[in-house]
């Protein structure tokens, strides 16, 4: 009842799919179609998940009085004021809710990830060193790659491009396809082992 | 005017974010506390309007399809993970959901592995259409552990790591392009939008 | 203190001083290089263009990113859409993530007020977002219908009333999906809708993930990408040289950097604003820190180096 039961769900439903994608009918078009409509009626659902388990998180740490809990009402006032702007003046452009998102998402988030150029140029020059050979092989091809994609390698000579089309063409393509094929393979056989109920960490809990 | 505020917040907190490079502080961490808050405001709103309005409240209640009362009960039995005693009924949707794996198997095999093998298998009538042939099948070697990489053989599998060496090469030239990217745009908004200096 | 510990032990902020000053200065004294276009940026504007003023067809464009990822693919939403628009090409537009469907609202109310005559849900039409667990249904649904799997626009109006979609009705009317993406790389659309209904799909990166998507460009389940603020500055002058100035792609034109010079001086006035050149600008300032990173590279190597020596020759 508490695990058996939903691993036949996944396992009746995966089987029922496997057989729509290699026997096209009315019946698996159907099927197909029911499925659908009953996941968007249920999908929605799903959010509340991670809301409540962030107002949880912050809510524990202010009941708590832990180590830096102002911050957490922070975050709360922050989700309420958004949703509730959100509800009451619509998500529409022009709304207070696009004014939100514009000066306080768009900068916060953009500029978090931004800061990563700062650890690149320090790390560039303190630890990319090249320690063997496939290391350096590794930064010539960096190097080239970096020139190439910017005007000043085309202005240097028209090589520095070339060269690194070709590289992305030819070595990058080798490299990137025997990976993807691996990863393609992992793919395929995870999802045959959620479908069998092997890998089942997925449903979460211990009985 | 609100956009002129709008502008002068968003620099704000740019700048809050960019303290951090100094080091740890209390306007990084209010930025990042605020950008949590924020950005998860916005799945709600969103969910409602564009989701459960359209495809769960509109077909039960006015078109009255009560059929879908029951995969709205499996909905609602999502909110049960919060409870210690009943957290496993919230297996039933997320088993529902997981039953479409059935259809990544044999779709995936197909996009991801037979079509990558198909464009593998050319004619090798050009150079490069060679190198591209041995280096993946140097690569794929190279990840088999169920033979010692010796000999003849350990040499060919050793042409796989050059061959990735130059991938991620080329990876790592393109992401120190993506991280000065995101810098840059950040300097064009402080620039442009808030000191007008770019126009 | 030795030459070669003065090398390793340099502050990490001096170096972030040094890297702010190499992205500001190219940004205010605009240096103006020109960038050149490469072949799968060209294979995605060719492929788009194909449908120019045709009824029936349309592009749909999938946002799956959010703000942190901004600055290197909102150039490509808004050089995308500046095409269509331009060139009387129809679209579609969804996101998975609700700050995409923001993000959505952002470019195309910047892109159309310079187009007035451009009209929702005739020229356009805004799915807008859709939570992410039901992409899947939605994807496979539009192989059939795809006002009956979208079912409703940004705005809750039934998507089988609105004028746009009285010629459209599922995939075959769809020219390319493109998605524009912070980190999914367009695979799910590779793996149902184009593998079950043979859709064409393209895609707009990060940098970050650019170098992959190759085995997928030479497969041809890619028929064209956008990698990061170069793909996005490729983008825009493409829109620019060709669209802005009335003219048919051709990739010959488009290689002959005289040729392209020569247009950039045709340009009408909307071409030249700052929005639309934003990639491009940025590249002038990409160009210079690139330049200093492999700088920062050697002269850490230098300092490694010999500081290498210097240890062997002490034992």
């Amino acid at each position: 009842m508490k695990r058996q039961i939903p691993l036949m769900i996944v396992l009746i439903l995966g089987l029922l799919f496997v057989a729509h994608v290699f026997i096209p009918s009315k019946i698996s078009t159907d099927y197909l179609e029911w499925f659908m409509k009953w996941t968007k009626v249920i999908g929605p659902f799903a959010i509340v998940l991670g809301v409540f388990s962030l107002v949880y998180v912050h809510y524990n740490k202010i009941k708590r009085k832990a180590p830096n809990w102002g911050y957490s009402i922070v975050t709360l006032t922050a989700l309420v004021v958004t949703t509730a702007v959100g509800f009451i003046w619509g998500i529409q452009e022009g709304t207070p809710y696009m004014w939100i998102f514009k000066n306080f998402n768009v900068p916060l988030g953009a500029t978090m990830f931004s800061l990563l150029a700062f650890y690149i140029a320090s790390a560039a020059y303190k630890a990319f060193r090249a320690r063997s050979v496939e290391a350096t092989v590794l930064l010539v091809a960096a190097i080239i790659v970096m020139l190439g994609r910017v005007s000043i390698g085309q202005a240097i000579t028209h090589w520095i491009p070339d060269i690194t089309e070709w590289i992305l063409n030819v070595p990058n393509l080798a490299a990137k396809r025997g990976i993807a094929l691996g990863v393609g393979l992992g793919m395929t056989a995870t999802s045959l082992k959620i479908m069998l109920g092997i890998e089942r960490s997925y449903l979460g809990g211990k009985d | 005017m609100t956009e002129t505020i709008g502008i002068w917040i968003a620099a704000f907190l740019t700048l809050c974010m960019f303290s951090f490079l100094y080091k740890d502080n209390p306007f990084y961490k209010f930025a990042e506390h605020l950008f949590v808050g924020v950005s998860m405001g916005y799945y709600i709103p969103y969910t409602y309007y564009n989701a459960f309005i359209p495809y769960a409240y509109n077909p039960l209640f006015l078109k009255k399809e009560y059929i879908l009362i029951i995969p709205f009960i499996i909905g609602f039995l999502y909110w049960f993970r919060f409870s210690s005693k009943f957290s496993w009924v919230s297996r039933y949707p997320i088993a529902f959901g997981m039953g479409m794996v059935g259809m990544g198997v044999p779709m995936s095999m197909h996009a991801t592995v037979l079509v990558q093998m198909r464009s593998m298998m050319l004619p090798l009538d050009n150079i490069n259409i060679i190198l591209i042939f041995v280096g993946t099948i140097s690569i794929l070697l190279y990840f088999f552990f169920s033979k010692a990489h010796e000999g003849v053989y350990g040499k060919f599998t050793s042409v796989g790591i050059w061959f990735m060496m130059v991938g991620f090469g080329a990876s790592f030239g393109y992401t120190v392009m993506a991280r000065i990217s995101l810098l840059i745009g950040r300097i064009q908004f402080l620039l442009g939008d808030w000191l007008g200096l770019i126009k | 203190m030795k030459f070669s510990d003065r090398i390793q032990k340099v502050d990490r902020r001096i170096i972030y001083v040094i890297l702010l000053i190499a992205v500001v200065l190219p940004l205010v004294f605009r240096l103006g290089f020109k960038t050149y276009t490469t072949t799968p940026v060209e294979n995605l504007y060719r492929h788009i263009d194909a449908i120019a003023g045709k009824d029936d067809m349309a592009i749909l464009m999938d946002f799956t990113h959010d703000p942190g990822v901004l600055p290197e693919l909102y150039p490509m939403d808004l050089a995308i859409l500046r095409h269509c628009f331009e060139r009387n090409i129809k679209v579609f537009t969804i996101s998975f993530l609700p700050q995409g469907a923001a993000i959505i609202q952002m470019a195309l109310s910047e892109v159309k007020e310079d187009y007035p005559n451009i009209e929702a849900n005739v020229d356009y039409c805004n799915f807008g977002f859709k939570p992410w667990s039901t992409k899947l249904p939605i994807m496979l649904g539009m192989g059939d219908d795809i006002a009956e799997a979208v079912e409703t626009n940004s705005e809750g109006l039934k998507l089988e009333n609105l004028p746009i979609m009285q010629n459209m009705k599922n995939y075959d009317n769809i020219q390319v999906v493109v998605e524009i993406s912070g980190s999914s790389m367009g695979q799910f659309w590779v793996i149902y809708a184009r593998a079950k209904f043979g859709v064409d799909v393209a895609v707009g990166l990060t940098a970050v993930m650019a170098a992959d998507v190759y085995p997928y460009l030479q497969s041809g389940q890619f028929v064209g990408s956008l990698g990061g603020l170069k793909g996005a500055a490729e983008y825009e002058q493409l829109v620019d040289i060709f669209a802005m100035n009335g003219l048919e792609f051709s990739k010959k034109k488009a290689r002959d950097m005289e040729w392209v010079e020569a247009q950039y001086e045709e340009l009408p006035e909307l071409a030249q604003l700052y929005k639309y050149n934003k990639a491009r600008i940025g590249m002038d300032a990409q160009a210079i820190v690139h330049v200093l990173i492999i700088f920062f590279i050697i002269l850490g190597n230098i300092g490694y180096f010999l500081d290498r020596r210097a240890q062997k020759k002490s034992m």
